[in-house]
């Protein structure tokens, strides 16, 4: 009976992640893998309730209700916040299982390695989540590189002191405090720009960490579940890194952008007005809204709705241009611009809107600098040669809506700044685009 | 036992190989519940810590160690899966 219980959850599974696939299943895919997830967790008391005590169902329920208050109340933008640190709780648990068993029971030698790799990532994961939660807030912005450095230097001498000091009794928990360690260290020197590829290798390593909690348990449910968020955190790492024409070692070393190089600009850009964007605007007939994280940080995605239905409603085309690594995880603009209820066929990746910019009569480039960076094409001593970019300076206009001239995340200059064809709006997003949308009433 | 560790082995491999194929086909717009989704199911390790459970003896600091293992995995899968639907609220309504 278990095992048919196990084989039809292992199965939901599976179909849960193929109707992720496409946007109108997608919200069925949730409940698919929540009703697998049930079976799977159901199956593991083998239909004796009896062996838990209360302290037992009483943490079950309070973090239960926990998880739910937490993931109503917080906001669409602190998302990336909250996924990773969700991730950090699983991976945490998983380190903690390992350690248990490992202290615990006698376990057959093969899956003593397994364990000890199983308590490393989990402990690895929790750490690093952390990490990456509180540089998604704001906190940790100026961790020392160099200190890092050091710590990746001694990292291997770290690990023979157990057995040059031939300790026994506290092993476990030295390999813990290392993996807690590593974890802190290695997400603390990458910078915010590069959280999308930090949390989805994280997640992906939950993943793995549950998986191989699954072969110290014996549990196959568990071992395919943990290989497949595994393998999708694989993807979207892999994903993130192309976007931005790095290799993940690369990302992981840190310190990306941090020396200032070619800051200067030849002459001063153009700024304009919001009076004269909304002119602009209202001659044009195509128009194209390039988000990044300048908008998730000013809360601009209402401002940016009521923006588009004033376009549209003078029958002006406009689509959406959203670069992969926009934002501050995997899809995050998307998400964004789905809460204020824009259409998804109106979001266009890069490979399918590339092509449309030259016929483009205005882009507005809404708080995004390194993904439309047109040295990425021309200046191969450039940091982010080579990555695929926006190519929005080939639209006829171009408008950038900027607080400062000040670099992006990769710490150079933005040339299409000062380009024939680009004006700037110095503005917060959201103030910006509500100047922007009240002249319109004027115009 | 041989049998078993290799059947175990090949059903990994299957699953990460099930995993990879179906996830490369989605599309940039649902990365973020894809992400959220596959984070919440990260937490069924949930099971290992119910399965350990009445198995793990006198220890209390063994029990504790548990119990927060149980608390951080449910908190992972009930915010995971209902923050998910949050999200895929927003592209439902689209339709």
């Amino acid at each position: 009976m278990i095992e048919i219980i196990l084989l039809v959850s292992s199965v939901l599974f599976i179909f849960a992640l193929k109707l992720f696939g496409r946007p109108s299943t997608a919200h069925r895919a949730n409940t698919f893998a929540m009703l697998a997830m049930a079976l799977a967790v159901f199956s593991a008391f083998n239909f004796d309730f009896s062996k838990y005590d209360s302290a037992f169902y009483i943490t079950i329920v309070v973090s239960g209700l926990l998880g739910v208050l937490i993931s109503k109340r917080v906001q669409m933008t602190q998302m990336p916040e909250l996924v990773g640190l969700f991730n950090g709780f699983g991976g945490g648990a998983s380190g903690a299982i390992a350690y248990v068993e490992l202290s615990g029971s006698s376990l057959p030698i093969s899956v003593v390695f397994v364990a000890i790799f199983s308590m490393g990532i989990g402990m690895f994961t929790f750490s690093g989540s952390l990490v990456a939660v509180m540089k998604l807030r704001g906190k940790l912005n100026n961790f020392n590189k160099k200190l890092a450095d050091i710590f990746s230097v001694f990292f291997p001498l770290i690990l023979v002191i157990p057995a040059v000091l031939e300790m026994d009794e506290l092993l476990m928990e030295f390999i813990i405090l290392v993996a807690l360690i590593a974890g802190v260290i290695r997400v603390a020197v990458i910078g915010g720009a590069d959280m999308p590829v930090v949390i989805a290798f994280l997640n992906s390593l939950s993943g793995i960490a549950a998986m191989s909690a699954g072969f110290i348990v014996n549990s196959i449910i568990l071992i395919v579940a943990g290989a497949l968020v595994g393998a999708s955190g694989i993807i979207l790492t892999l994903l993130m890194c192309s976007a931005m024409n790095r290799t993940l070692r690369d990302v992981l070393k840190g310190g990306f952008g941090t020396t200032t190089i070619n800051n200067e600009y030849e002459k001063d850009p153009i700024s304009t007005s919001p009076e004269d964007v909304a002119i602009q605007l209202s001659y044009a007939e195509s128009v194209v809204i390039v988000p990044g994280y300048g908008m998730a940080v000013a809360q601009a995605q209402a401002a940016v709705k009521e923006l588009t239905n004033t376009l549209k409603d003078k029958n002006i085309e406009v689509k959406f241009a959203i670069h992969p690594v926009a934002g501050r995880m995997p899809g995050h603009m998307n998400v964004l611009l789905a809460e204020v209820d824009i259409d998804y066929e109106d979001m266009f990746t890069l490979e399918d809107i590339n092509s449309d910019f030259s016929s483009t009569d205005v882009v507005i480039v809404l708080g995004a600098n390194d993904v439309v960076n047109p040295l990425a094409r021309t200046d191969e001593d450039s940091p982010i040669y080579g990555m695929p970019i926006l190519d929005v300076d080939l639209a006829k206009q171009v408008i950038v809506l900027k607080r400062s001239m000040s670099p992006g995340y990769a710490g150079i200059a933005n040339p299409l700044f000062i380009n024939d064809n680009a004006k700037m709006l110095f503005a917060d997003a959201k103030e910006g685009l509500e100047n922007i949308i009240k002249s319109f009433e004027l115009v | 036992m041989e049998a078993t560790f290799l059947l175990t082995l090949l059903i990994t491999f299957l699953a990460s190989f099930i995993g990879y194929e179906l996830i490369s086909k989605i599309p940039q717009t649902l990365h973020t519940p894809l992400m959220s989704g596959s984070n919440a199911i990260s937490g069924i390790t949930l099971i290992a810590a119910i399965l350990i459970y009445p198995e793990v003896g006198e220890s209390q600091l063994l029990k504790i160690i548990i119990l927060i293992a149980i608390a951080f995995a449910t908190l992972n899968i009930i915010g995971g899966f209902s923050v998910t639907g949050r999200i895929l609220e927003m592209f439902k309504k689209n339709d």
